[in-house]
């Protein structure tokens, strides 16, 4: 047990101290994170609000793969991104392979699922009559769907916060396209895993522990937003 | 006479592959008072529904003031407000609910002022109720605030379905006087689904009878629905739960719904003597009420579990003591009853 507490004093150590790679591991997490939130938050809502408000054919079926795409394996999507960035990929010359954005394309390929078939269940156990009073007093088609969206926030937000604890705890798409760069790509996920198996505890409980103060962070976070709303 | 500010033409509408809804044609004019009844399932929601803009029908038009409209259209989507039977409020403030309609349509002159006055038609204190959040409100403040969210929009079309059902004596009565103040302060068109036939035949400018999604005249028609069994003398018959039968001709089929006019229906306090085609009824006067638009009274009389409505002309209700509470004898003629 002594190297698990030598590793937790010498996490402190290192997080109070401002140790650069630690750091930098972070800050990689964090763009990624933010990177793949915006893009999965922006298509991922419109299409589960249609997926749950409209009625059209196989929409059952629809239904069907977004939630199989719930389970889709982390590495197989790394796989796939990997296939088509590398310079023989259809999207090589993009130039996206060991880069940010690169991980992030995969990490939002991961996270748009859950928040399209939990938004689309936000939308779908709205009461039908939300619809009929928006147009009863008036709304267009806009702010149908954006006061239907406000009417889920309680919901939606969990799907959000469902989604950043994927794209944060990620680590397969993460190492596979993103190659764990040092100072470049290296992930607060990618970096525990690799500081564990040189045997440095340290670094990885200081990172793990990071890990747990941002999910408790954003956790305090939406617990008063829904207070306050 | 001008252009109605609805017209209905040929209306289908078809709900899960059932048809729910047939009009051949209808109109309303500008500022009048329409009541629409029916038993449940009649489609009365749907076509308020339809005439609010809230749905496309299947097949067919409706003209709002000379000119076809469907949901979101301009031309309707400020003016025409409904407010369905289950009064849904938004998980906002009772003043974000009530100000919605105006904020979007991005009008906020006068705003604090407009929700007072909103909430006191309805009979709720502002200073009480506008930081109160939507849960809660009891069922009647809760229909109260869905009304003053819509009466501060000042619609040209209000309609209004089941707007008194489930809730307390006061929160009706003061919905009641909501509506009618609007009709009466702007010339809002009143478009009235409700049970409350009483109310309606006491306000409105025309009743409108709704059974399995077809206009069935007036709403003073009695209806009663099959099954029917054969019966002797070639007569088939229905059996009520206190033994008396209702006799008709044969059904076109068994599940027929067989429409005995109130004209035809002749009531007397004393039984009356056997004639050809003739059959009598014994039942309880459970209401009266006068018809604004005819002078007519309206007798609502039980018989066995089947109401039935009759119109009385002054003279007989006192000639014949024909009050709440008292048993009536009721006669028609078997050859009057039409099929449905």
């Amino acid at each position: 047990m002594d190297f698990l507490v030598q590793g937790f004093l010498r996490a402190i150590e290192l997080l109070f101290a401002g140790d650069a790679e630690t750091f930098s591991a972070i800050s990689a997490t964090l763009v990624v994170a933010a990177y793949s939130l915006a893009a999965t938050l922006a298509m991922g809502l419109p299409l589960g609000f249609c997926l749950g408000y409209f009625e059209f054919r196989f929409k059952k079926q629809v239904r069907v793969v977004v939630d199989t795409a719930l389970s889709l394996p982390t590495v197989f999507i790394g796989l796939v991104v990997y296939a088509f960035f590398t310079n023989r990929g259809p999207l090589g010359e993009w130039g996206l392979l060991f880069t940010l954005p690169g991980i992030a394309v995969g990490l939002t390929i991961l996270a748009l699922p859950i928040v399209v078939a939990l938004s689309a269940t936000a939308v779908e156990s709205m009461d039908r009559l939300l619809r009929v009073a928006l147009i009863s007093l008036g709304a267009n088609r806009r702010q149908v769907f954006l006061s239907t969206l406000w009417e889920a926030r309680l919901s939606i937000l969990a799907a959000a916060l469902t989604a950043f604890g994927r794209v944060m705890t990620e680590v397969g798409i993460a190492m596979m396209v993103g190659g764990n760069i040092k100072w470049q790509t290296r992930t607060i996920t990618t970096a525990i895993a690799l500081e564990t198996n040189k045997g440095e505890f340290a670094m990885g409980i200081a990172l793990g522990l990071v890990l747990l103060l941002i999910a408790f962070t954003v956790n305090v976070s939406v617990s008063t937003l829904r207070k306050r709303y | 006479m001008g252009v109605p500010l609805y017209s209905i033409r040929d209306l289908v509408h078809v709900y899960r592959g059932q048809p729910v809804l047939r009009f051949d044609r209808i109109e309303i004019p500008t500022g009048s008072i329409v009541g629409v009844i029916g038993p449940n399932g009649s489609g009365k929601s749907t076509f308020l529904k339809l005439a609010g803009f809230v749905e496309k029908p299947t097949a067919g038009e409706i003209v709002y003031n000379g000119r076809p409209a469907a949901p979101f259209a301009p031309e309707v989507r400020h003016k025409v407000s409904l407010m369905p039977q289950e009064p849904f409020l938004m998980k906002r403030t009772v003043l974000n609910n009530v100000a919605y309609g105006l904020k979007i349509r991005k009008d906020l002159d006068r705003l604090e002022t407009r929700i007072q006055t909103a909430l006191s038609w309805v009979g709720l204190d502002a200073k009480e109720f506008v930081k109160r959040p939507s849960y809660a409100l009891s069922g009647g403040e809760a229909q109260r605030v869905a009304l003053a969210a819509r009466l501060i929009l000042k619609p040209e079309v209000l309609l209004l379905d089941e707007p008194t059902a489930s809730i307390d004596a006061l929160s009706a009565q003061l919905i009641k006087d909501a509506a009618l103040k609007a009709r009466s302060e702007w010339g809002t068109t009143l478009i009235i689904a409700s049970h409350d036939w009483q109310w309606l035949y006491g306000v409105c400018d025309r009743v409108v009878h709704l059974v399995r999604g077809r206009l069935m005249g007036t709403g003073r028609e009695n209806i009663i629905f099959g099954p029917w069994e054969p019966g002797a003398n070639g007569l088939w018959g229905k059996v009520l739960s206190d033994g008396q039968r209702i006799l008709v001709q044969k059904p076109p089929e068994v599940l027929s719904a067989a429409v005995i006019d109130h004209a035809a229906i002749v009531p007397a306090e004393r039984p009356l003597p056997k004639a050809n085609n003739h059959v009598s009824l014994t039942g309880l006067i459970t209401r009266l009420a006068l018809e604004k638009a005819s002078g007519d009274i309206i007798g609502s009389v039980l018989v066995a579990n089947l109401p039935f409505t009759a119109t009385l002309t002054e003279s007989e209700v006192h000639e014949h003591g024909l009050y709440p509470g008292r048993r009536v004898h009721l006669l028609y003629d078997i050859t009057s009853v039409r099929w449905f």
